[in-house]
C-alpha cells in the first residue's frame, strides 16, 4: 500500500530535516563522548511459516515447506549461542538490552530469566518475527508483545524495535498510543532524535544496520573478523566526530550468528576495544533517551 | 490432515549451561573431530543441485551440462584427493552418501567402503526430500542399498540438504536409523521422539560447511581454514568444561578443487597439534552417546 492512510504521515512530515552540524553540542557525564549501546535481538521462529532467513537453501533452490535445517540452524542460537554472549555481557558488566519477539518469553524463559537477573532492558520487538506490514493486527500484536514484557519483567518496554525493522505508515502513532518513548527503527543519525506522530513525540534512538549482523553476515556474506573490524571503526569514526559533541553507537547481534563458536571472538574483541577507551560508556536505550532529553532540552 | 508434529515438540527447549554432564570421551579425549564427506547423484534430467554458473540471463538450462560436469569433476578427481589424505591421516570419515551412487559411481563407493568409511544414509539421489513421491519408499531403498553394499545397516541419515517434512523422523526411525544430522540445533548429541521410537540428533554442520560457506555465501578459499580453526579453538576451549564435538562437511566437488584442498589438508595438520582430540566418525559417537544415554538397547 503506497498510500498513506490518514491515521499515519510521510516520514519527511515527522522529522525535518536537520544536519548534525551546527546542533547544540551534547555532553556526556564524565567526560564521556560515545554512548555504546549493545542490542541482542531474541526470536522464535515459527516452523510452520518460511523461515526469517536461511543459512543453507535446498537442493535446486525453491523453498520447500516445512524447513527444517534453517529452523534448527536459528535455534541453536538460543540453546547453545546466546549464553556464549552471555559470558562476554558478564566479562565486560555490560549493560544488556533485549529486543525480544512477546513469543520468545514463553519459548525460552531462561533466556528472559538471565537477562532479567542482570537488569537488562526488553525492547518490543514484534509478538513474532514476521514483518509488520504482514500482522493482521498491528494493534493487537503491540499489545501482545507489551503486555508479555511486562507480564514478566513487572514493567512495561519503554522501547521498540520493529522486526526487521519494520514499520506500517501508522506503526509510531500505534506505539505512542502503547505507551511507548522510543524506537530503533529509524537509523538517519548519530544522535536521538524526536519524531512527530497524530498521538505526540516519539522518540529513535540511533540503532543500526551497519554494525548488525543479520546484514554483514547472511546479506553481505563477510567473513566473521569484519563484524569486530567494522565495528572498531565504526566506533573510532564516531568517537572523533564526538569532538563536536556526544553521539550515539549502536551494535547489534543475533546469538544464532554471532554466538556460533567460530564468530563470538569477534564480538568480544569488538568489545574489548571500545571498552579499553575512556570515551565510551555502555548504556541502555533508555539511559540513552533520558540523558538526550535532559540534553536537548 | 492431521496436526504436525513440530520440530521444537520432539525435543523441548533446554540451555547448554543448565544440563547434565556428558560422559567422558573414550581414551580420556576432551573434544572429538566428526569428519563428513558427502557424495551425491545429480540427475542430468533435472535442474542441478547447485550451481556455479548460471546461464546467461539467467534462464534455467535442461540439461544443466556445464554445472552437472563441475559436480562431475568431484567424483572423477576430487574425491581422490580426498581419499589420499584421509589414508594418510590414518581417519576414516563418516560417507553422507546417495545410494545410487552405489551404482553410478561404484568404484568410488566400494574405494570408501573397503577403507571402512561409514556409510550414513543420504537419500536415494540428490532433491528435496519434499519432492519425492513416495518418502518412505525412498528411505527403505536407500537403506537396502547401502546395507547390501556395505554389508551393513547404516544406523545414521542425512538429508539431502538436511531437508525434511514434518513426518520424516517418522520413517527414519522405522527403517532402522539410530541417529541423524539434520537437526543442527545443539552442540550436544540430543533425543528426539518419535511416534516410531526415539532418534539421537548429532551436531552436524551447516556452519563449516563448504556449500553455505563457498557457494552461497562466496568465501575466499582460504576462509574455509580461518572459520574451522576459530570454530576450534573456542570449542577446545570450552571442552576443558564438556566434551565437544567439531564436525566438518565437504564435498568433493567443492573442498576437493586443487586451490581448496590444500585449506582442509592445512587444518588437519593444525589439529593435531592439540592433545585430548579423537577422530570419531558417526556410529562411534553414536555408540559413546548411546552408551550412556540407553536411548536404543
Amino acid at each position: 500500500m503506497n498510500q498513506v492512510p490518514p491515521g499515519g504521515m510521510l516520514p519527511g512530515e515527522r522529522i525535518a530535516f536537520d544536519p548534525i552540524a551546527g546542533r547544540r553540542r551534547l555532553e556526556l557525564p564524565d567526560g564521556k563522548r560515545v554512548a555504546v549501546w549493545i542490542i541482542v535481538n531474541i526470536e522464535e521462529w515459527n516452523p510452520l511459516e518460511t523461515m526469517p532467513r536461511t543459512v543453507l537453501t535446498p537442493p535446486a533452490g525453491g523453498a520447500p515447506m516445512p524447513d527444517i535445517p534453517n529452523w534448527a540452524w536459528h535455534e541453536y542460537g538460543n540453546r547453545v549461542g546466546f549464553w556464549r554472549i552471555l559470558d562476554v555481557f558478564d566479562d565486560y558488566r555490560l549493560p544488556g538490552n533485549l529486543a525480544v519477539n512477546g513469543c520468545a518469553i514463553a519459548a525460552y524463559p531462561q533466556i528472559a530469566e538471565a537477562a532479567h537477573s542482570r537488569g537488562w532492558e526488553f525492547i518490543g520487538h514484534g509478538f513474532s518475527q514476521k514483518n509488520m506490514q504482514k500482522v493482521a493486527d498491528e494493534v493487537e500484536d503491540i499489545r501482545l508483545t507489551t503486555e508479555a514484557i511486562q507480564r514478566f519483567t513487572g514493567t512495561r518496554p519503554r522501547g521498540w524495535l520493529g522486526p526487521g525493522l519494520t514499520e506500517t505508515w501508522e506503526t509510531p502513532e500505534r506505539l505512542v498510543a502503547a505507551g511507548y518513548d522510543y524506537v530503533a527503527d529509524w537509523v538517519l543519525d548519530d544522535q536521538p532524535v524526536v519524531l512527530k506522530t497524530r498521538n505526540g513525540p516519539l522518540a529513535n534512538v540511533p540503532y543500526t544496520q551497519e554494525c548488525n549482523d543479520v546484514a554483514m553476515m547472511l546479506i553481505q556474506h563477510h567473513k566473521a573478523s569484519e563484524y569486530r573490524d567494522r565495528a572498531i571503526d565504526q566506533f573510532e569514526q564516531i568517537r572523533s566526530d564526538a569532538r563536536h559533541g556526544a553521539r550515539v553507537m549502536a551494535m547489534v547481534l543475533h546469538p544464532y550468528i554471532m554466538g556460533a563458536p567460530h564468530r563470538l571472538r569477534y564480538f568480544r574483541e569488538a568489545v574489548a576495544h571500545i571498552a579499553g577507551c575512556p570515551d565510551a560508556v555502555f548504556m541502555t536505550g533508555s539511559a540513552i533517551l533520558d540523558w538526550a532529553k535532559a540534553q536537548q532540552g | 490432515m492431521t496436526e504436525p508434529t513440530l520440530p521444537g515438540s520432539r525435543n523441548p527447549y533446554s540451555a547448554i549451561v543448565d544440563r547434565a554432564p556428558l560422559p567422558p570421551l573414550p581414551g580420556g579425549a576432551r573434544m572429538a573431530f566428526w569428519s563428513i564427506v558427502n557424495l551425491e547423484v545429480w540427475d542430468i534430467s533435472r535442474p542441478m543441485a547447485r550451481q556455479v554458473i548460471p546461464a546467461p540471463t539467467g534462464q534455467v538450462l535442461l540439461p544443466d551440462v556445464p554445472n552437472w560436469s563441475w559436480h562431475e569433476y568431484g567424483m572423477r578427481v576430487g574425491v581422490w584427493r580426498f581419499f589420499k589424505l584421509y589414508e594418510r591421516l590414518g581417519i576414516r570419515p563418516t560417507l553422507s552418501i546417495n545410494a545410487r551412487v552405489c551404482d553410478d559411481y561404484e568404484r568410488v563407493a566400494a574405494h570408501a567402503r573397503d577403507l571402512g568409511w561409514e556409510p550414513m544414509g543420504h537419500a536415494w539421489e540428490q532433491m528435496p526430500i519434499h519432492k519425492v513421491d513416495d518418502q518412505r519408499a525412498m528411505i527403505f531403498r536407500s537403506m537396502d542399498r547401502l546395507e547390501s553394499f556395505w554389508g551393513k545397516r547404516p544406523i545414521g541419515w542425512l538429508g539431502p540438504g538436511l531437508t525434511q517434512t514434518y513426518d520424516t523422523p517418522e520413517n527414519l526411525a522405522e527403517a532402522g536409523v539410530k541417529y541423524i544430522g539434520d537437526f543442527v540445533y545443539d552442540d550436544d548429541p540430543t533425543v528426539i521422539t518419535t511416534a516410531k521410537g526415539p532418534l539421537v540428533t548429532l551436531p552436524y554442520t551447516v556452519e563449516l560447511n563448504d556449500i553455505p560457506m563457498m557457494i552461497v555465501q562466496h568465501h575466499e578459499s582460504a576462509y574455509w581454514k580461518t572459520r574451522v580453526m576459530d570454530q576450534f579453538k573456542r570449542l577446545y576451549e570450552e571442552s576443558a568444561e564438556r566434551p565437544k564435538i567439531i564436525s566438518i562437511a565437504i564435498h568433493p566437488y567443492i573442498s576437493g578443487q586443487p586451490h581448496r584442498i590444500r585449506y582442509l589438508e592445512e587444518i588437519y595438520a593444525e589439529v593435531a597439534e592439540y592433545a585430548g582430540v579423537v577422530h570419531m566418525n558417526g556410529a562411534e559417537l553414536y555408540d559413546w552417546y548411546n552408551a550412556a544415554a540407553k536411548v536404543h538397547p
